[in-house]
């Protein structure tokens, strides 16, 4: 299914960091939204800021506009303060982009094992997120960081507890 | 000699003549009156013929509509004039006009977080019909101006300001006066405008047109688009032909501030 842009990405003066205040609040939600619904349709866990740059969502061809540098800096500083986001480096270079939160994804997953019967069963990480069960979720192809992070947020939720195996880590659901 | 008309007698005859005169004049009014009583009764009864007559037409019909205002209006009648009477209850008028303004804050509420309360006529029209659904009754631009007079009347910050042959309409008490409406006259055309454009049409000092574009940015009508070629541009969504028939996605409305 291709990607469907918002209006305001047809809008030249979006690719401008607006001056006026309650304009540039919505701005910013109009961007946050846009890049965590672009990051969600082509999957993607990080991004790299020079990289985006030239992604289309930053850089609109057909225009002719695109966000600068420093508006992006804004933009993923406001994604951070929404806990969409965080940064992988110091400089501030790279990424994780998270259009879901971990609690999102565990309850996603606990709810396909549950449905499936599996309670009960022990998965390693790869069956989970590569595996041909699961081909059909959601959380298939999710990387591996993430896919840890959700699972440790259901064992702090007593539904699953994350044991080391011989050549990796698994998971055991309750 | 003897002269006529002068002295005591002639003044009583003029006495008597006068009190005559008025007695006539109040029969002849109490004619009148009589007479006028019953043509009022049968023209009275002739408008309530209309009226159950024409209600149906008056709802459904916008044409018809159009021409009974007219007629109204040539005969010095408001129908919209107050909420109680003949012409509300019995035809119905008012009750359309005011669902219609409803209708219309509805619109421009549900869209101001994106145009900063100023609306096409032509989008607001289009958006109404289409809330109205398939089998509603027929809304034409004309009633639409009417029933934005009327909200203007009761103070609810509406305005409509003519642009390129229609309206824009106004639905923030923003403060726009005659320099900021010339300005977004100009803008119709492209949907955005320049303190050049400015210049160059209006004969306006620099100072004059940056002050005005300011103010538009500041009511959040307009936004600023600072990589144009040459000089920055200031565009109004409410005049970006893209958004006529974009819908407000639930991610957009997420976005709005209550």
């Amino acid at each position: 299914m291709s990607f469907e842009w918002p209006w305001q990405y047809n809008f030249p003066p979006f690719f401008t960091l607006q001056p006026n205040a309650d304009t540039r609040q919505k701005q910013l939600a109009a961007w946050c939204s846009l890049v965590l619904s672009y990051c969600r349709h082509q999957k993607l866990f990080t991004l790299d800021v020079l990289e985006a740059q030239e992604s289309p969502v930053f850089n609109n061809k057909k225009i002719e506009r695109k966000l600068s540098v420093e508006a992006i800096q804004v933009v993923f500083e406001e994604l951070r303060k929404k806990g969409n986001l965080e940064w992988l480096d110091k400089n501030k270079s790279r990424c994780l982009i998270m259009w879901r939160r971990p609690e999102e994804w565990g309850k996603i997953i606990y709810q396909w094992v549950s449905k499936n019967g599996m309670v009960n069963s022990v998965f390693t990480l790869y069956e989970l997120s590569n595996g041909d069960e699961t081909e059909k979720e959601e959380f298939h192809g999710l990387e591996d960081w993430m896919l840890l992070r959700s699972l440790q947020a259901l064992q702090t939720d007593g539904k699953a507890e994350i044991i080391t195996m011989d050549d990796g880590k698994g998971v055991k659901f309750f | 000699m003897h002269r006529r008309g002068v002295g005591a007698g002639a003044i009583a005859k003029k006495k008597l003549a006068e009190a005559k005169y008025k007695e006539r004049g109040t029969v002849l009014a109490e004619d009148q009156i009589a007479q006028m009583s019953k043509q009022l009764e049968t023209f009275k009864t002739h408008l309530e013929e209309f009226a159950s007559k024409h209600k149906q037409e008056i709802r459904k019909n916008s044409q018809f509509r159009v021409q009974f205002q007219e007629m109204c209006a040539t005969i010095g009648v408001d129908p919209l004039a107050s909420g109680k009477g003949f012409w509300s209850e019995m035809l119905g008028v008012g009750d359309f006009y005011y669902e219609l303004g409803v209708q219309i804050i509805e619109v421009c509420l549900a869209l101001k977080h994106r145009n900063g309360g100023l609306i096409t006529l032509d989008e607001l029209h289009h958006r109404v019909l289409k809330g109205r659904g398939k089998f509603a009754q027929d809304v034409s631009q004309d009633d639409l101006v009417r029933a934005i007079k009327k909200l203007k009347a009761m103070g609810n910050g509406f305005g409509m300001i003519p642009v390129g042959g229609s309206y824009l309409v106004q639905s923030v008490p923003a403060e726009l006066n005659m320099d900021h409406t010339v300005v977004l006259q100009l803008a119709e055309k492209k949907g955005y405008v320049t303190v050049s454009e400015i210049r160059d049409s209006l004969k306006w000092e620099r100072e004059r047109a940056s002050h005005v574009l300011d103010h538009l940015l500041k009511e959040g009508l307009a936004w600023l688009d600072s990589q144009a070629v040459g000089e920055p541009q200031y565009w109004l969504p409410a005049l970006f032909s893209e958004l006529l028939s974009r819908d407000v996605t639930p991610e957009e409305a997420n976005q709005m501030t209550p």
